[in-house]
């Protein structure tokens, strides 16, 4: 195969994932501010999910994870720690979406699945849940690729641990 | 030549680094960030207080889950409720002039500005710092107090009931409205906007 005809394939893998990765980041610093400027209503919806019942744990949760989103989301919109922060999303969103499954299912006795909605504390009010998890599964599979160490373009820093580059 | 020494490609880390590499990025990026999250927490005006019980009432100190029904919820509280009908009977009662008898919205802010009871005090059971100073005198002072929210499952009235007893105000003047602000509105009565007392009256649609 001529090996020029590679190149815009590789381009195009490298544009679309910076893409992914200023996605990410934007969805979550959007979902983190959303939560972290009504705290109080996402106690609420932490609360219902009935995970934890310890009041302090509750509260941490409820303060700290918005703020923690949105300084993940905004690592991943600068290109810092781009393959630690896409792991840290990947342990916060697969948890969160067997949460919202797992809630979802017990809703679902005389409704059909995808006609479910409720506010799952995502930030966006309430919303239908199929198309929840599927937006969910989008941003984990985005986020496996980011780790698996594609797009390191447009990056200041992709990894913390990088040296720093010398001039001959 | 351009002068630039050519150099030799670095071998490629083994994986099991590369793996160790990122757990340990995504650690402190935890690490950081939790501190972060915590301090941002800290210093936004709208912050919790990590260390308080937001949703008291519950055996053990433990949080559970909002109850099936309001009503459940109040008999798991011990607290008395009414109706709109008796809402109402209070609302024209005389004593509620003299404010003996109060009106507390347990709503936030925003909620109370757009809509509440004609001259009913706001009192956001999840900020009470700031209002205790008004609401503890006028609760000591007066001898049945309605309590409401939004009605539904809201349960920040019940909230806000729990913090005044616990504050020392008697039980049996508190009264849990359940319909709340949208039974009120739905029955037609009278709702102010702004303020408490600006003036501002909707009047009801019966």
């Amino acid at each position: 195969m001529n090996p020029s005809l590679l190149l815009p394939r590789g381009r195009i893998a490298d544009t679309a994932t910076v893409l992914a990765r200023f996605l990410i980041g934007a969805v979550f610093v959007y979902m983190g501010l959303s939560k972290a400027l009504q705290p109080v209503e996402f106690l609420k919806m932490v609360r219902q999910y009935d995970a934890v019942q310890n009041p302090f744990l509750l509260n941490t949760i409820a303060a700290g994870l918005p703020w923690f989103e949105v300084l993940c989301g905004a690592l991943l919109l600068a290109g810092i720690a781009v393959r630690g922060s896409a792991l840290i999303l990947i342990c916060m969103l697969v948890p969160f979406t067997w949460m919202v499954l797992h809630r979802a299912l017990s809703l679902h006795v005389d409704i059909p699945f995808c006609a479910i909605k409720f506010d799952c504390g995502c930030g966006v009010g309430e919303v239908p849940i199929c198309r929840k998890l599927l937006e969910n599964a989008a941003l984990i599979l985005m986020s496996v690729w980011l780790l698996a160490g594609r797009g390191r373009k447009l990056c200041l820093r992709y990894s913390l641990w990088q040296r720093p580059k010398r001039d001959v | 030549m351009n002068g630039h020494p050519h150099h030799a490609s670095s071998p490629r880390p083994c994986r099991l680094t590369e793996f160790k590499q990122v757990l340990l990025e995504a650690l402190a990026v935890a690490l950081i960030g939790g501190i972060i999250a915590l301090a941002a927490n800290a210093i936004s005006p709208r912050g919790l207080n990590i260390a308080r019980n937001y949703f008291p009432g519950s055996a053990h100190g433990v949080v559970t889950p909002p109850p099936l029904s309001p009503i459940a919820g109040l008999r798991q509280k011990g607290l008395q409720w009414i109706d709109g009908s008796k809402a109402r009977l209070l609302f024209k009662d005389p004593r509620y002039a003299q404010q003996r008898v109060a009106f507390i919205d347990a709503r936030n802010d925003e909620e109370y500005r757009h809509e509440h009871i004609p001259g009913a005090y706001p009192f956001d059971p999840y900020y009470p710092t700031k209002f205790l100073a008004t609401i503890l005198p006028l609760c000591q002072g007066a001898e049945e107090i309605v309590l409401y929210c939004n009605g539904g499952d809201c349960e920040d009235s019940q909230f806000a009931a729990l913090t005044l007893r616990d504050a020392g105000i008697e039980n049996k003047k508190l009264f849990v409205y359940v319909g709340g602000i949208t039974d009120w509105t739905n029955r037609g009565y009278a709702t102010e906007i702004g303020e408490r007392n600006s003036g501002n009256i909707v009047p009801g649609v019966p």
